[in-house]
């Protein structure tokens, strides 16, 4: 019985121990921190993480930044950059355009192949020509389509395939220069992915486009849809409208005749029920 | 079935497992040949535990069969990299243009919706008259 309960409680890992700081009273005293932040600063922002906190209450808000920008999730290793705010026209202020505007932006950066020590072997892509580029030209380079970059990409495919042919002649002629001929592959291989990894972000905006435009499409008939099943409706009224009126106007008649109750009751019963079928098939023809 | 460039890089993959099982192939089934006179093929006695051969030979005719299989399948796998490459989505785009595209789709999903709410809310409106009308026919 002991052991079922060990192995039951063991399924999940434990929380973070510091999950038991966020008691009501706690909280209640960060809130007061704040309140009184706010009214010692009234013309800044009251920033996420609070200077000076005691430390009973640290673990109630947000770690800071990694000072080296190097961080570790689900045991792998992130780089990124702490950047400036952006400038207005880059893509993420579209998406997020609240989150420039005070936010330091942490930019998660994609290792450079010469930081992982592989020899660059493409240089077309243009986020990569040439980090000492002037600022005026940066702007110049998010012009460029991608058409290179896919030549780019084809031409180490191929070169990928020779070097394969090549790797199995030297094989065998001299099976000892084999290795230099798998290194070659693999730094063709590793500049392929990286190559393409690199397409990622752009690849992300085409398909945020494209899920735009879907749904963008999926409104426009709805509304189409919407507006036809009105126009329906409103035939339907209508077509109702013209009919009840004559019949009103005779039974008015009829009334107004003033003959034999009797007969008057009898009248308007034959009445309604003309009235009635006329509806329905008013109704039926509309509906049709 | 990933995205394209998932697609692309796991086509990169196979194409390296391909390179790999090419080699596998030339190393393990092709057959033995005396490259002089008194070259003599060794061949492990039957009898007894005989350590299992370095090679597993084919037939001539098979071993070709299958070096020209595995290359067609190499350059194969390489016409559909370069092909799911050509497929890229927004080759012809840059950045500019893509941001120019979003905008507009914004501003465009706005117009939209606003049509929408004001469509609904003409249903709404109809609704209730047809509403109205219904009720009032069990009336009089």
């Amino acid at each position: 019985m002991a052991d079922q309960e060990q192995s039951t409680s063991s399924t999940f890992p434990n929380p973070p121990p510091f999950w038991q700081d966020f008691t009501p009273d706690n909280l209640n005293r960060i809130e007061q921190l704040r309140k009184s932040f706010a009214e010692a600063n009234p013309t800044r922002d009251v920033p996420t993480r609070l200077p000076d906190i005691p430390e009973s209450l640290i673990n109630l808000q947000p770690p800071a930044e990694p000072k080296d920008g190097r961080f570790r999730i689900f045991g792998e290793h992130f780089t990124v950059r702490i950047s400036p705010p952006k400038d207005p026209m880059s893509s993420s202020s579209l998406i997020y355009p609240r989150a420039n505007q005070k936010v330091q932006q942490l930019e998660n950066k994609l290792v450079t192949l010469e930081e992982g020590g592989i020899t660059n072997l493409a240089r077309t892509h243009p986020s990569r020509q040439g980090d000492n580029a002037t600022p005026s030209s940066s702007l110049n380079r998010r012009d460029v389509p991608h058409t290179d970059h896919a030549l780019e990409l084809k031409r180490l495919v191929k070169s990928l395939l020779l070097n394969f042919l090549e790797l199995a002649g030297t094989l065998s002629i001299n099976p000892n220069d084999g290795p230099a001929k798998v290194a070659d592959l693999e730094i063709l291989l590793f500049n392929i992915h990286h190559a393409l990894n690199e397409y990622r972000p752009h690849q992300a905006r085409e398909s945020a486009a494209e899920l735009m435009q879907e749904h963008l499409d999926r409104t426009r008939r709805e509304t189409t849809a919407i507006r036809s099943q009105v126009e329906k409706a409103r035939r339907v009224l209508e077509g109702l409208g013209s009919l009840t009126i004559p019949a009103e106007a005779e039974r008015g008649a009829a009334a107004a005749a003033g003959e034999d109750a009797a007969q008057v009751a009898e009248e308007l019963r034959a009445l309604d029920r003309r009235r009635d079928a006329e509806l329905w098939a008013a109704t039926d023809a509309a509906f049709a | 079935m990933g995205d394209r460039l998932t697609q692309v890089q796991d086509a990169v993959d196979q194409l390296a497992q391909q390179f790999v099982a090419a080699l596998y192939f030339v190393q393990r089934r092709h057959d033995l040949e005396t490259l002089g006179p008194k070259d003599k093929i060794f061949t492990p006695k039957q009898d007894g535990q005989a350590p299992p051969s370095e090679v597993d030979s084919l037939p001539v005719d098979d071993f070709r069969a299958g070096l020209t299989e595995l290359s067609r399948d190499l350059i194969t796998k390489e016409q559909q990299i370069e092909y799911l490459i050509s497929m890229l989505p927004g080759l012809q785009n840059s950045e500019q243009d893509q941001e120019r595209a979003i905008k507009e789709l914004e501003e465009d999903l706005k117009a939209a919706e606003s049509q929408r709410r004001e469509a609904l809310k003409e249903r709404d409106q109809i609704l209730a008259e047809l509403d109205q009308v219904i009720r009032s026919i069990r009336r009089p």
